[in-house]
């Protein structure tokens, strides 16, 4: 198994930079997701790792050895295409054979490994047909096996579920986390599906345009992104993102003034007031502090929770409450409060956190 | 488990591309000369040959100049990324290929052999009257009688089989799947194969010696496969446009002139290069559907000219070739891209 | 309203389909016909049918008791026989198929840009003229010193000229219509390649599989039907092609293919004699051979596809 690690890797195309300078190191045996947009550069730099495509410049190391040039069949990297790839003339278990004849493994030892890793993935009574003959998850099964047989430093996978029905996807998300931890081969998952990334991983790395927003654990994404990027891509429903202006100890909103902790005194200027859905609720009937006074305009319901949009003074705000049944029509007025701690507050310029800044209503 | 070279790993890679490439060039270059080198000789010959015989030296000399620079080029595309030190070493080259011509090859460059496009009775002049072939028109009248040919049989071809693959792509009638079966049986018919009932059938309608004859004949040519390369276009465009064009208040023949045929230019400018190219080019019609020398065409000119003067002014036949070459090689120069969207038509398996 | 509808459907179908039709049947298969009752009649330069007779079959074949279904070759026409089935045999796998497949290969292994640059010199050929073409070749193997081959022979590897027209004239149409196959054979195998997804080469590129394993692996399976579609196609239009073997050997006996017999026989420019029914009797046999070849390839080619019903229903 392998350490990976990329330094200031670009893949500047000619006519546009996919990937931007980028550095990250895994360890061995980590699951890693990357995460981010469709377009931003994430199955380039997983095409990179494989040796498929070749960075403009910066170095890619395994072991610590810089392996940039290195053909890809010499990396012993197992992939799974978003489209599994599947050899369509060779039957399942020609498909699985195939890397191992690069390897001179002999034919009997071969056959065991491959039967061996057939009923890893479930797929031992399929060996026959071939791969037109299967489903979705089936192939993607197929297509795993074949990525793991020859024993890979690296496995690779390309958005392997965005291919397979809402159920399927449930139970493929456990069986390769189940299987990545059996073998505890190095791994990393590319995925636009924040929840893949979120269920799966050990790490996130979110990307955006080519560059690295932040690098962190699902939860430290979730209760500190670095940018507002990070801040709206993760969490469904989406974050609330309020234009804002900081000056010292007070963050105006339109006329609406707010009581701002973790700032200095000098601190000022434009910034953005980032309150997730589900940190906001009604004001408790007396409560101490006054909470900002809203009117229902829409809501929907999703399931166990209700998501309300409301008129505020601080702006048009999504919340979530945890009832099945809508409690509020629209047109209902309530108040409305956050806790301090919950809130997120970004430079407006750099979109970055502003860390221990917090607004209180 | 043992530990990788890695560092070993990446100097074969290294090497093994290089090599690889360097192989692929090399037998790609050796494989095509043979085939470009003719075509450079003729342009050659065309420009540089005086009356009496063919002077090799002339050609050499301008591969001694041409082929280092080639070489070069390919050398800096080959090691060099820059796309900026890529265009200044080509513009170098040139200008240096260019200046090593004119000092080598400068002095015995003439457009003389050209001068059957102003002389309207040169054959004539050089062999005297009785010739072979007959009495020569000037160049331009078999100019302007190929191109009609060409254009005519272009037009009418793009036409018929515009119309026939939009039907069968999209209209259910009875006899459809006979008629697709009958044209795919068709197409095994090449009219090469027919010349002689063609020349029977041509001569009983009264078409024998008109240009009319060649101008269907040559509509004919590859019909089947065109019609099936428009039906393969026409089935690519979506079915929905069409259906909203149809909800928007459109009929069928204005959706199609309207909203299908815009997207199918592509496949129209396509078979129009290769038609066009087809009539430009064609020898075994014109000649089989004429009796004596009741029209000229640039082939039978070309074919004549050739067999009358050869031996004697090689220039003058090289550079007939080289202006006949010159029209169909331009506009496949000029819209190649077009033609690399045509795949196996709509027989694809 | 059923009458107005079924109007519609008809001049529809007559503005659609008509012209296409009126021509095919006029140019391809009313010749068809005609060749079929000229073949059995004496029909020679006047273009007149005296009598219905088997006498243009009687110079093709004649009855004997030892031979294979009770007919023997005659001298010229088995000579023609063999000439073709070497000329399309050779031509066919040599440059058609194989190095057709090679350049395919080579081009596609290269940059785009290079990849086009070498397809577009190997269709030059087939771009230039047929008389051009036929003209160049007769230049390149003109016995004497001038010409390019001896000139290459001559001075780079020191050899004594040869006469290519005169002591190798098979290898000389071989090599002159290969030029021209092979670049179909390219153009098609090219798209063919193309459209192979790009997730299989990375895949297989990822397994550890080199250039060899991976051209033998996913490229070659996939060229199957490419192949045999030229395989088919390539047979039947080389069997049936003369233009340049007249353009650059004229009627030289030793190249007289099947097609080249019944050409000269009747059309060639100037020493064409006007033996129509005999002309029209070879043709009748490269009809029945294409005849049989189309059978193939309807059971070869994708009906299903190509007869997919349209989804419109309104005329």
């Amino acid at each position: 198994m392998a350490r990976v690690d990329l330094q200031n890797v670009t893949k500047d195309w000619g006519t546009a930079v996919a990937v931007d300078d980028i550095s990250l190191d895994l360890k061995d045996g980590e699951f890693v997701a990357v995460l981010g947009p469709s377009g931003c550069g994430k199955s380039t730099t997983l095409f990179m790792l494989a040796g498929i495509y070749a960075p403009s410049s910066g170095d890619i190391r395994f072991d610590g050895a810089r392996v940039n040039d290195v053909e890809a069949r010499d990396r012993n990297v197992g992939i799974v295409f978003q489209s599994y790839a599947l050899y369509p003339n060779m039957t399942v278990l020609q498909n699985i054979l195939f890397p191992l004849r690069f390897k001179k493994v002999p034919r009997t030892d071969a056959e065991r490994e491959a039967r061996e890793i057939a009923r890893l993935v479930q797929i031992e009574n399929l060996l026959d047909r071939r791969p037109g003959q299967l489903s979705g998850g089936q192939q993607q099964r197929v297509a795993l096996a074949r990525a793991l047989v020859k024993k890979p430093n690296l496995l690779l996978l390309d958005e392997p579920l965005s291919n397979l029905d809402a159920t399927l996807r449930l139970s493929m998300r456990a069986e390769i986390r189940r299987i990545q931890r059996e073998l505890g081969v190095t791994t990393i998952l590319v995925t636009h599906d924040q929840i893949e990334a979120t269920t799966m991983a050990d790490r996130i790395i979110c990307m955006n345009a080519g560059r690295v927003e932040q690098i962190g654990t699902p939860t430290d994404l979730y209760r500190a992104p670095e940018t507002t990027f990070v801040a709206a891509f993760i969490g469904s429903p989406p974050i609330n993102l309020i234009d804002a202006r900081l000056a010292g100890d007070t963050l105006e909103i339109g006329d609406k003034r707010l009581r701002a902790t973790g700032a200095g005194a000098d601190h000022g200027g434009p910034v953005k007031l980032g309150l997730r859905p589900e940190h906001i609720r009604e004001a408790e009937a007396g409560s101490a502090t006054a909470g900002l006074a809203a009117t229902i305009t829409a809501s929907e319901p999703m399931g166990r929770e209700t998501l309300y949009t409301a008129d505020t003074p601080i702006g048009s705000l999504h919340f979530l409450e945890a009832t099945s049944m809508p409690r509020l029509a629209p047109g209902a007025k309530l108040s409305l409060t956050f806790d301090g701690d919950d809130s997120l507050v970004f430079d407006a310029a750099t979109t970055r956190l502003m860390h221990g800044v917090c607004a209180h209503v | 488990m043992t530990a990788i070279d890695w560092n070993r790993l990446a100097t074969r890679a290294r090497r093994g591309r290089r090599v690889r490439s360097g192989l692929l060039l090399a037998f790609l270059t050796l494989v095509s000369l043979p085939v470009i080198l003719p075509f450079f000789w003729v342009v050659v010959i065309s420009v540089s040959a005086r009356t009496g015989g063919v002077e090799a030296a002339v050609l050499w000399k301008a591969c001694a100049v041409l082929v280092p620079c080639v070489l070069a080029y390919a050398g800096v595309h080959t090691f060099i990324a820059s796309v900026r030190a890529r265009i200044i070493a080509g513009l170098l080259l040139g200008g240096l290929c260019l200046i090593g011509l004119y000092v080598l090859i400068g002095a015995d460059l003439h457009l003389n052999n050209y001068r059957f496009l102003v002389n309207p009775n040169l054959i004539e002049d050089i062999r005297g009257a009785a010739t072979i072939g007959g009495q020569f028109p000037w160049v331009w009248e078999a100019f302007g009688n190929s191109l009609l040919v060409a254009i005519t049989s272009m037009t009418l071809k793009v036409i018929v089989a515009t119309l026939a693959g939009y039907y069968l792509s999209r209209f259910a009638f009875r006899g459809r799947s006979f008629f697709l079966q009958s044209l795919l049986l068709l197409e095994v018919f090449h009219p090469w194969m027919l010349t002689i009932p063609i020349f029977l059938v041509i001569f009983w309608v009264g078409l024998l010696n008109t240009l009319s004859g060649p101008i269907l004949v040559l509509t004919v040519i590859d019909l089947p496969f065109y019609i099936f390369i428009m039906k393969g276009f026409f089935d690519a465009v979506p079915w929905d446009i069409e259906m909203s064009a149809m909800t928007d208040g459109a009929t069928r023949r204005q959706a199609f002139r309207h909203v299908v045929l815009p997207q199918v230019r592509g496949g129209i400018i396509a078979i129009s290069v290769l038609g066009f190219i087809k009539g430009w080019e064609e020898y075994v019609f014109v000649t089989a559907l004429r009796t004596g020398n009741s029209y000229w065409v640039m082939s039978t000119y070309l074919y004549y000219v050739a067999e009358d003067v050869m031996g004697v002014d090689y220039g003058l036949v090289a550079a007939v070739s080289v202006f006949y070459m010159l029209p169909s090689l331009l506009l496949y120069l000029f819209l190649q891209k077009y033609l690399t969207q045509l795949t196996l038509g709509g027989v694809k398996g | 309203m059923p009458s107005s509808a079924s109007a519609r459907q008809a001049s529809n179908a007559l503005i659609f389909l008509g012209p296409a039709i009126i021509l095919l049947f006029a140019l391809l298969v009313v010749p068809i016909v005609v060749d079929l009752v000229v073949a059995f009649t004496d029909m020679a330069q006047t273009v007149t049918i005296g009598e219905f007779t088997t006498r243009q079959f009687n110079k093709l074949v004649r009855p004997s008791d030892d031979a294979w279904f009770g007919f023997e070759l005659r001298g010229s026409f088995y000579r023609a026989l063999s000439l073709t089935a070497i000329y399309v045999f050779c031509t066919l796998t040599i440059f058609n198929i194989t190095f057709g497949l090679i350049l395919a290969l080579t081009t596609t292994a290269l940059s785009d840009r290079l990849g086009a640059f070498f397809r577009a010199v190997w269709l030059l050929p087939r771009m230039s003229p047929s008389v051009v073409y036929g003209l160049l070749w007769i230049w390149v193997v003109d016995p004497t010193e001038r010409g390019l081959l001896n000139q290459v022979l001559i001075n780079v590897f020191g050899l004594e000229p040869i006469n290519m027209m005169l002591d190798h004239p098979m290898v000389l149409i071989v090599m002159a219509n290969g030029f021209i196959g092979a670049s179909i054979g390219m153009l098609i195998l090219t798209s063919a390649i193309r459209s192979i997804p790009k997730h299989l080469f990375h895949a297989a590129r990822a397994d550890g599989a080199g250039p060899m394993a991976i051209t033998w692996h996913i490229v070659l399976p996939a060229l199957r039907w490419p192949l045999s579609y030229i395989t088919v196609f390539q047979t039947l239009s080389l069997l049936v092609s003369f233009e340049y073997i007249f353009l650059i050997m004229g009627a030289s006996r030793s190249t007289m293919t099947m097609a080249m017999l019944a050409y000269t026989k009747t059309l060639a420019p100037d020493i064409g004699s006007g033996q129509y029914a005999y002309g029209a009797a070879i043709t009748l046999i490269l009809i029945v051979i294409g005849m049989a070849t189309a059978m193939f390839m309807w059971r070869m080619s994708n009906m299903k596809a190509l007869l997919a019903k349209p989804k419109i229903e309104v005329q």
